[in-house]
């Protein structure tokens, strides 16, 4: 079964997109914060995590810093509102599968995060 | 002692002799005064030989010096009517009686040397010698009177038709040459042996006088007082020296010479003195009125510099009007600039009149046109007499202004050029005319006036231009605030579109399912997700109203405003700006504290700023120094202090360098890294709101490295 994580500090992207993504069947597990984040890809060592970057406390570029820093490359997607280009380069530069801008339909997201689970999207 | 005729026409004979150049002197090609010096040549000559007639000791002397006299009072009246018509300016309408007079006069002059005119002289009265009157002095005496009367009969008609100054001053040479005449008048009964002497003979004396002051006065204003010096000496020195001359007359020739030359010598010696005295006390009076004049334009002038608000200072200049020479209304008339018409802005008196008052003068308004090409101050009563004497049209129209405006003078102001504002005078409660002193000390009042008002105007602009700047400082703000902005709007629309996403991919599968049990769990579902939706929309709907009530002006007024709820709205603003997150914010004062007496848009912006620069100095310090454990804070101090509320605002980010601290508050001026993050106006803006808008005080102090104090005193609600 694939492991997807989802880190947004924000309680309804995180609850909503996990609901929709386990009807899927795939193994969601949430972060409200890059430190839970952190924590939660050592343990559970997930395929893809969908990262947003502006958080409070640890934000989402500090954590795929670190990420990279431990040789850890884990298959990231970043999700932006409205970054500096800077960032976006840096990102880019550290090994990102991609970023998706907020806001975004849930079906695209589907669509991005099947491709990358290389679970093919049927109308179940 | 030398008898009283002798002595009238000594004094005639120095007054005429004596103004009579000195009125010459003042302006030698003028035929006003030329016809007047002439007139006191005349005169002079008259007097002299009148003199020498009486102190005569032998008929022939006394009848020689006679028909000397007689050469001179031929021309009196000739001279008179000639000077008359100059003065009313009309001798080039009446040439014909001009030139007939003096041919009567040359005639007259020739007979004066045959006993047709003077027989001979016999004893009459008091007098051992008068003359007797010849064949042809009846037909004289009949030509010279009537040149008199004529003279006079004009003159009284031109009072009459004139107004204003000149009515003032037509009627006072009627009066001295009444006075003048009827005194002259009495030297001729005797001659056909009716018993009345020459008593009235002094005051010709005062008729020339009177006229000499008249000339001057209406050529020169300050010319009184060298004038009033000039009769001063004149009639002291006539004193001092005539009375030892007098006594030295009697007793001529009986050996007591002691006794007048001793008298001579105690009035020579006091005689500059009672000058002095006299002339002190005469230049007082003549002082006092201008005096007077000069003090209130020189308060008026201090007053006008201090005041800066335009609408204020034009009342003060109504009011300086109608205190100065009270006056029974006042109104300024001031240029708008963009349409050039001239409206009412400041009246003081007119309510009770009953009648609407002018509001409006547009450009091309009679009056304004003829301000602008003679810029001088117009006397309403002066051009109604011109428009009567000289049937102009062109000035009708002006006199008709006047009198709707009721108007007695206006007063243009320039500024170089420019006509800025007219002054409106009405008439003079004691219903006496303007002269051209007031004119004068109008016209200076206007200038100076026009000074202030520019003075006013430009302060205004200024104030105007601070209120856009710090409205574009806001605008720019609210730029750098976009970043934030559409961040936590599209974190509501991210939010709202996974919540919508999930509820349709639920109701999209229920449908395939064609299977409708568990209906209510579906429902639940469903509700949940549209309760979500309902929040995110709420809180999208705050940002958008938080941002709105910044931007917009807000209500002008001021309010009691909590310090603590006041932070709380520059708070939510600056984060859309900044990280909050990132520093620590610490609120070190009570919560009871004495509320705020201010404008609350315009407070919000200053706090606004104050979080904004610390936080960007505290994270230039983070960035820049890299200190272990460094933690920003930014601390609000706030306590009562007399009437006011003292706010202390302290932050431990990068400081100022000692050289830049003189340059904060300079408008556009700003250390800030990045052009991005700062306008420059920031601590302007702080300042303009602190210390213009609210009479508070800003006091900014920082040490580099170490970090920045903003100390902040504010208006409180404080009673007592």
């Amino acid at each position: 079964m694939s492991k997807l994580l989802i880190v947004d500090d924000e309680i309804d992207v995180r609850e909503f997109a996990k609901r929709f993504f386990k009807k899927r069947g795939i193994d969601v597990s949430i972060a409200s914060g890059g430190d839970e984040a952190l924590n939660i890809i050592g343990r559970h060592r997930p395929d893809l995590v969908l990262l947003d970057i502006q958080m409070e406390g640890l934000s989402g570029m500090e954590v795929l810093r670190k990420l990279r820093e431990e040789k850890n490359d884990i298959k990231v997607i970043m999700v932006t509102g409205a970054e500096d280009p800077s960032i976006i380069d840096e990102a880019n530069n550290l090994g990102v599968k991609g970023y998706i801008h907020k806001p975004l339909i849930l079906e695209e997201l589907e669509k991005i995060v099947m491709k990358e689970l290389k679970i093919s999207v049927h109308a179940n | 002692m030398i008898s009283y005729w002798a002595f009238s026409s000594l004094i005639n004979l120095i007054t005429s002799a004596f103004l009579g150049f000195f009125v010459f002197s003042k302006n030698k090609k003028r035929a006003l005064n030329v016809t007047y010096a002439l007139f006191c040549l005349s005169a002079s000559i008259w007097s002299f030989s009148y003199f020498f007639w009486q102190v005569s000791t032998a008929g022939q002397e006394a009848l020689f010096w006679c028909r000397a006299l007689m050469a001179g009072a031929i021309f009196i009246p000739v001279f008179y009517l000639h000077h008359l018509l100059y003065l009313m300016r009309i001798a080039q309408q009446r040439r014909g009686v001009i030139h007939f007079c003096y041919g009567f006069g040359l005639v007259f002059f020739f007979v004066n040397f045959t006993p047709l005119f003077v027989k001979s002289v016999s004893p009459k009265m008091w007098f051992s010698y008068w003359p007797d009157a010849g064949l042809l002095f009846l037909p004289f005496c009949v030509v010279w009177f009537w040149i008199c009367l004529y003279g006079i009969w004009l003159l009284a008609k031109h009072v009459m038709l004139s107004a204003g100054e000149r009515k003032t001053q037509l009627r006072y040479v009627l009066t001295a040459t009444l006075i003048g005449w009827l005194g002259a008048f009495t030297n001729f009964p005797l001659w056909f042996d009716i018993p009345i002497p020459p008593i009235g003979n002094i005051f010709v004396s005062v008729y020339i006088s009177l006229v000499a002051y008249a000339i001057i006065k209406y050529q020169l204003l300050d010319i009184r007082i060298a004038f009033t010096r000039a009769g001063i000496f004149i009639f002291v020195y006539t004193l001092v020296l005539g009375i030892p001359f007098g006594v030295g007359m009697k007793y001529l020739g009986s050996g007591l010479w002691l006794m007048p030359v001793s008298l001579m010598a105690v009035f020579a010696t006091i005689g500059p003195f009672i000058y002095l005295f006299i002339q002190k006390r005469a230049e007082e009076a003549l002082l006092q009125e201008q005096r007077q004049y000069q003090m209130t334009l020189q308060q008026a002038s201090l007053g006008m510099g201090q005041i800066k608000e335009l609408k204020r200072l034009l009342k003060l200049v109504v009011h300086i009007i109608t205190k100065a020479v009270s006056v029974e209304h006042a109104e300024v008339y001031l240029l708008h600039e963009e349409s050039g018409q001239f409206t009412l802005k400041a009246s003081r008196g007119w309510k009770h009149k009953n009648r609407e008052q002018v509001s409006v003068m547009e450009l091309d308004s009679p009056l304004v046109v003829y301000l602008k090409e003679y810029r001088k101050a117009v006397i309403c009563e002066e051009i109604e007499q011109y428009v009567r004497d000289n049937d102009a049209k062109e000035f009708k129209e002006i006199a008709d202004i006047m009198k709707q405006l009721d108007s007695a003078l206006i007063v243009p102001s320039f500024i170089d050029q420019k006509l800025i504002a007219i002054l409106i005078l009405g008439n003079k409660k004691a219903k006496k005319s303007y002269t051209k002193d007031d004119m004068a000390v109008f016209t200076i009042l206007a200038n100076q006036a026009g000074l202030a008002i520019e003075n006013a105007q430009f302060y205004e602009r200024m104030k105007e231009t601070h209120s856009q700047l710090i409205k574009a400082e806001k605008m720019a703000t609210v730029g750098t605030m976009a970043d934030g902005l559409s961040h936590q709007i599209n974190n509501r629309l991210h939010a709202m579109g996974f919540i919508a996403g999930d509820a349709l991919d639920t109701i999209r599968s229920k449908k395939k399912e064609k299977n409708f049990a568990g209906m209510e769990a579906f429902l639940d579902e469903i509700e949940f997700s549209l309760s979500r939706i309902e929040d995110n929309v709420k809180r999208g709907g705050e940002i958008v109203e938080g941002l709105l009530k910044y931007t917009r002006k807000g209500s002008e007024g001021f309010e009691e405003i909590g310090f603590d709820k006041l932070l709380d709205s520059a708070v939510e603003m600056a984060q859309f700006k900044i990280k909050l997150n990132q520093i620590r914010i610490v609120r070190n004062f009570e919560k009871n504290i004495p509320g705020i007496k201010g404008n609350f848009t315009q407070l919000q912006e200053v706090f606004f700023n104050v979080i904004d620069n610390a936080y960007d100095a505290m994270m230039q310090r983070k960035e820049e120094l890299n200190e272990d454990g460094y933690k920003p804070t930014l601390e609000f101090f706030a306590a009562r202090k007399g009437w006011k509320l003292e706010i202390v605002i302290k932050d431990n980010g990068i400081g100022v360098k000692p050289e830049n601290i003189e340059k904060l508050f300079t408008p556009f001026f700003t250390t800030k890294l990045s052009s991005k993050k700062g306008t420059g106006l920031g601590l302007y803006v702080i300042r303009q709101i602190i210390e213009e808008n609210h009479g508070g005080q800003v006091k900014f102090t920082s040490l580099y490295k170490e970090g920045s104090q903003t100390v902040i005193l504010l208006p409180s609600m404080v009673e007592g």
